[in-house]
């Protein structure tokens, strides 16, 4: 299938140093699943080099997201993956910080979209444990 | 500081009643705006919510760990070029383990982020 497993750079507008994403690795229904490796020199892992930042944590899910849209844009013939911005982040629970070399599978479970605005549901797991989940808004920049 | 002098830089701190407000610039050289996005400098949302964390341990002294966010909203598209500098106004009272901190993110002209949530003590 187009786009799951394929270079990332292909489904997000994000560029180095700040992609958080490493694979779009299964999509169903409005379900997405997507992986990424904490690497050492992450932009949000600290100088003690040991776990990524809450903030890190939220811009994972934010461009699993975003890998989820760009996957679908792809799929209706767009060349480009669209650029998007969070709206609104809601109810972040965040239980630990994942630690350098851990990998985390995000599940996004993606809502209806209403004026360029989607709502989308975030939860990310380490090896089957939940380290956090979110609610956002996510506003997609017209083409 | 994660982002500290690299992201942000503050310039100025005061406290207003109840609340302490940090004026910060934005620094247009720092290197995320390579990749969000090319050609196209704009603030990450995320950054400025660890600017807010970072603000808060600055004013209380404390290494922390944000456990929950109820709500934030990103109000306005931010850029070192819209706004070279913002107000960071904080409030924040003791909580169970941690804060009750409320944030906004603001200049002359807009609001760029509203903030609430529980930072928690490491």
């Amino acid at each position: 299938m187009t786009g799951i497993g394929e270079d990332i750079t292909a489904l997000i507008p994000q560029r180095a140093p700040i992609i958080m994403v490493d694979r779009l690795e299964s999509v169903e229904g409005d379900k997405a699943v997507t992986s990424f490796m904490v690497r050492p020199d992450n932009y949000f892992v600290g100088a003690e080099g040991q776990s990524l930042a809450e903030a890190g944590v939220i811009e994972h899910i934010a461009q699993s997201a975003s890998a989820f849209s760009g996957y679908r844009a792809r799929m209706a013939g767009a060349a480009d993956a669209p650029v998007g911005y969070i709206g609104e982040v809601k109810n972040f629970h965040c239980f630990r910080c994942p630690r350098v070399n851990e990998v985390l599978h995000t599940t996004i479970t993606m809502g209806a979209e209403l004026e360029g605005i989607t709502i989308i549901k975030g939860e990310t797991s380490v090896d089957g444990e939940i380290i956090a989940d979110v609610q956002m808004k996510i506003f997609v920049k017209p083409q | 500081m994660l982002l500290e002098n690299r992201y942000y830089r503050i310039i100025d701190r005061k406290a207003e009643g109840q609340d302490t407000v940090f004026r910060v610039a934005l620094l247009p050289d720092c290197d995320i705006y390579q990749g969000h996005f090319p050609g196209n400098p704009v603030c990450p949302g995320v950054c400025n919510i660890e600017t807010v964390k970072e603000c808060v341990e600055i004013l209380t002294g404390k290494r922390l760990f944000i456990g929950f966010i109820r709500q934030c909203r990103l109000t306005a598209v931010a850029s070192p070029d819209i706004c070279p500098w913002v107000n960071v106004r904080i409030n924040c009272t003791p909580a169970e383990e941690g804060f009750a901190v409320t944030a906004k993110m603001s200049d002359d002209e807009r609001v760029y982020m509203e903030y609430k949530g529980v930072m928690k003590v490491l």
